[in-house]
């Protein structure tokens, strides 16, 4: 008896079905993995199984037993736990809060001291470190991912919904949720993970199922199957990657810093130590290391968002530190943050109004004080067009961004940030949640971008999309840039050890 | 799009029944009989040309102030300080129109409520420079402002606006070339109506066709999405939250100018504080503002014929005012859980 089966599962939003007759099956003890391009249904399907949506039809039968969640209240005291594409964490309450936040427990009084043994001891088991008594807020997003999958192992979930868990992590920390993963499966668990890279399916998922428009079309067992014959399945043809040629980079700096340094308030520490970079015209540079050491901040500090204590930077042969955002980025510095919800859209505007978010201000889109809404809808349409991106049902551009799936999200800011003006794009993470079309489709326009002779700044925890399209990589650590790598002589090993702190002679600066 | 249609019109006509059914039971317990008290709260309002046009008096300060709030709420600027703002417009207004003698008649009108309007606006600068510089809770802040100013007014009524031949803590008369012009006698409609209309078109206008407007809803929604875009965050709180003012400012001098023609204390008769309900109800919109205040308006005069006629205390209003924004405001959050659950 399967632990978990969706039968004939369908769910439409306003008329526009997300889900569509789709049947999946999960087994004690296996980690079975949910595959389909973005909008094809796999959060709204998971978002079902959890109780917070309700299907419109189907069946959905748990240890043998048909149930229905109302709430995801009502899911989790069933035992099944998710981890949510976006997460779900309260910022100003520490990780213990949040992990034992409604967790309920019979007990009158709650335990704190006793819970935050009992997560210490999970987290050791599990190898997910966190400091207990740390605020949400001030973690990054790779370690908000570890306490969100504490939360779910702290109530004992027989089954787990893991929806893109490993987009924010680095290649080691996947390599360590993996082995969590595997532990988990030993001990009976059931384990749904949604994922786009097809390599951590074929390397960690029992069986797969494929869904494509909302529709359950394929159920393989992964011993049996081929990237390749995933890929086919997923996006209905093969996939035909198109290399762009990738042209020399010139010898004028676009962007250049020297000797930049931003203090943190906390502990003394330096959030950025003195930063020497410069990154040319035609050029790729790929800022490598673990989530966390002062690549947001760089991010910041370069798009204007912070101001740098110390040092200066300059783009285009002119001084930009004293610059606001809206300058700079009409200078031609745009940015696609790694937190998308926070830093770069209002998810209760429009498609159309967060298209126009940077240049609203700016004609075509106004003049004088008046918008012009039916050009930015245009551009809203162009950007749809080219992106393929996919709105919610018939309102089109008028949906609002918190009802698209997350990789159309995406979307959105990188039709926004990517445009003609841009001369310098500063992306964190930016195919991060985005199906592998959408992926090579990003990395072309990027490498686009380099051949026109524009600058990228690609921050990324993705070493492999580092090391494809960078033309050097520079590596952090604790707020330093530890060493800068051509293309050519950059290795794995090379950079993890940079990525540790470790310098080329072999010490600890 | 029709499920949403079709929940709207369930619970209008169900918030309409369960009110008249609770204003039925209060009258009871006062002791008279509803459906003859019914019918003079309806005689009220549509039984005579000046029982109407009251309804339009009354409504003239809440539409005024109740877009003034929806504009601060906009940006997420919880302003609960209109109810002061209206009376320091009042007050800046009297005192133009009362000692700027040296401007003639249509423009001192014009003066007084521009000055109105800028001393609203300050006045709610104060709460938005502490906020945005300092962090301090708008909602505090707005809430003792209001204090300070009712006690302004107290003091000015009392010493150097106090009308010098007379006893009680008001203003003189002002005079009549300086007051708004009633133009459909015998009702005391008078030309601020026609301000607050104007009001209505431009906050809309403002809200959806304007950059500013644009820029305060990012805010409004995402403070650090808005920043990292380019958004000044501290320019659209402030300037959002001194329209808010401002207009509340209006309402005071439209107050004065219109319908009292002098100063005096408690002129407001607690409009501010109805206002942050009708901007509720009203979702934000300005035309929903104007609607709601409408309503407000028109229960109020119902409930005044009422007592007059019946001894039904008017008090009933208020509590029913409260009972149908608790109505309202729980049918949304518990439809706005349902429809995000089935994701309508
Ligand atoms: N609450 C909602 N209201 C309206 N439409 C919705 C809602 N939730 C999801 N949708 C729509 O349903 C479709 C499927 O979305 P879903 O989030 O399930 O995709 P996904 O497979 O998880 O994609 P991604 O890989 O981008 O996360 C999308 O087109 C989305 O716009
Ligand atoms: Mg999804």
């Amino acid at each position: 008896m399967p632990l978990l089966e969706m039968k004939h599962i369908t769910k439409a939003f306003s008329g526009v079905y997300a889900n569509e007759d789709v049947t999946l099956s999960v087994e004690k003890g296996e980690i079975h993995a949910l595959l389909g391009e973005n909008g094809a249904g796999k959060t709204t399907l998971m978002n079902i199984l959890f109780g917070i949506y309700q299907s419109d039809g189907g069946e959905i039968f748990y240890k043998g037993e048909s149930v229905r969640f109302k709430s995801p209240a009502d899911a989790i005291s069933h035992g099944i736990g998710m981890v949510h594409q976006h997460f779900s964490l309260v910022n100003r309450m520490t990780v213990l809060d949040n992990i034992i936040l409604g967790s309920g427990g019979k007990k009158e009084v709650l335990d704190r001291k006793q819970a935050s043994e009992e997560i210490c001891s999970l987290a050791e088991k599990y190898g997910l470190f966190v400091k207990p008594d740390e605020l949400v807020g001030s973690l990054s997003v790779g370690e908000q991912q570890r306490v969100e999958i504490l939360k779910a192992l702290y109530r004992k979930a027989d089954l787990l919904i893991l929806d893109e868990p490993t987009g924010v992590l680095t290649p080691q920390e996947t390599e360590n949720f993996f082995h969590v993963l595997r532990r988990l499966k030993d001990e009976g668990h059931g384990i749904i993970i949604i994922t786009h890279r097809l390599s951590e399916i074929m390397a960690i998922s029992e069986r797969v199922t494929i869904l494509r428009d909302g529709k359950s079309v394929k159920n393989l067992v992964t011993l049996n199957t081929t990237p390749e014959e995933l890929s086919a399945y997923m996006i209905g043809r093969p996939l035909s990657p198109k290399t762009e040629d990738r042209k020399k980079t010139s010898k004028e700096a676009a962007l250049s810093l020297e000797g930049v340094s931003l203090s943190k308030k906390r502990a003394g520490k330096m959030a950025l130590d003195h930063i020497c970079l410069t990154v040319y015209k035609g050029e790729i540079l790929g800022i490598a290391g673990v989530e966390g050491n002062g690549q947001k901040e760089l991010a910041e500090v370069i798009t204007g968002i912070r101001k740098h204590t110390e040092g200066n930077i300059s783009f285009d042969g002119s001084a930009i530190d004293s610059r606001s955002v809206r300058e700079r980025f009409h200078k031609g510095i745009s940015y696609i943050s790694d937190d998308r919800h926070m830093d770069s859209l209002v998810v209760d505007m429009t498609v159309t109004e967060n298209m126009i978010l940077r240049t609203y201000n700016r004609l075509p889109f106004s003049k004088k004080w008046i918008l012009d809404y039916k050009k930015a809808e245009n551009r809203a349409l162009e950007a749809i067009e080219e992106y393929g991106i996919r709105t919610s049902g018939k309102s089109g551009t008028r949906t609002p961004v918190k009802l698209m799936s997350g990789g159309n999200q995406q979307k959105v800011i990188l039709s926004r940030e990517i445009s003609k003006e841009a001369r310098l794009i500063v992306a964190s993470q930016p195919t991060r949640g985005l199906d592998i079309g959408a992926t090579e489709f990003v990395h072309q326009t990027l490498i686009r971008q380099k051949n026109q002779g524009k600058s990228v700044l690609l921050i990324s925890a993705d070493l492999d999309e580092i090391l494809t399209l960078s033309d050097r990589i520079a590596v952090m650590f604790e707020g330093r840039i530890m060493g800068i790598l051509n293309r050519e002589e950059a290795d794995v090993f090379k950079i993890g050890l940079y990525m540790g702190g470790v310098t080329e002679e072999g010490g600890r600066p | 799009m029709n499920h949403m249609k079709k929940w709207k019109a369930i619970e209008v006509t169900e918030i309409a029944f369960l009110s008249i059914a609770m204003a039925a039971i209060l009258i009871l317990l006062s002791g008279a009989d509803p459906l003859t008290a019914g019918r003079m709260f309806f005689n009220g309002i549509f039984g005579n040309a000046s029982g109407f046009g009251e309804v339009f008096v009354k409504a003239t300060p809440l539409i005024l102030t109740g877009l003034g709030c929806s504009v601060a709420f906009r940006t997420g600027f919880f302003n609960i300080g209109a109810e002061g703002q209206f009376y320091i417009g009042a007050l800046a207004s009297a005192w133009v129109a009362l000692n700027a003698t040296g401007v003639p008649g249509v423009f001192r009108i014009i003066l007084a409520i521009g000055c109105g309007f800028l001393f609203g606006g300050l006045w709610a600068l104060i709460a938005a420079i502490l906020k945005a510089k300092l962090g301090i809770s708008e909602i505090i802040c707005t809430i003792m402002l209001n204090y300070i100013s009712m006690n302004l007014l107290g003091i000015a009524v009392r010493t150097f606006l106090m009308d010098p031949a007379g006893s009680i803590p008001q203003s003189e008369k002002i005079d009549a070339s300086v007051t708004l012009l009633r133009f459909l006698k015998p009702t005391r409609v008078h030309t601020g109506i026609f301000i607050a209309l104007g009001a209505v078109f431009f906050v809309w206008f403002l809200m959806e066709k304007t950059t500013s407007g644009y820029e305060f809803k990012a805010v409004g929604f995402n403070k650090r999405a808005a920043a990292c875009s380019g958004i000044s965050v501290v320019k659209n709180i402030i300037l959002s939250a001194v329209l808010s003012g401002g207009l509340a400012g209006i309402a005071g001098a439209v107050e004065v100018l219109g319908v009292q023609k002098k100063l005096l204390e408690g002129i407001s008769g607690g409009c501010g504080y109805t206002a942050i309900l009708i901007t509720l109800l009203a979702f934000n919109h300005p035309g929903g503002v104007l609607l709601v205040s409408v309503l407000f308006a028109a229960l109020e005069v119902g409930a005044n014929s009422m007592q007059r006629q019946m001894g039904v205390p008017s008090a009933i209003v208020d509590f029913l005012i409260g009972f149908i924004v608790l109505l309202i405001l729980g049918r949304e959050l518990l439809t706005g859980k349902m429809r995000a659950k089935e994701g309508k």
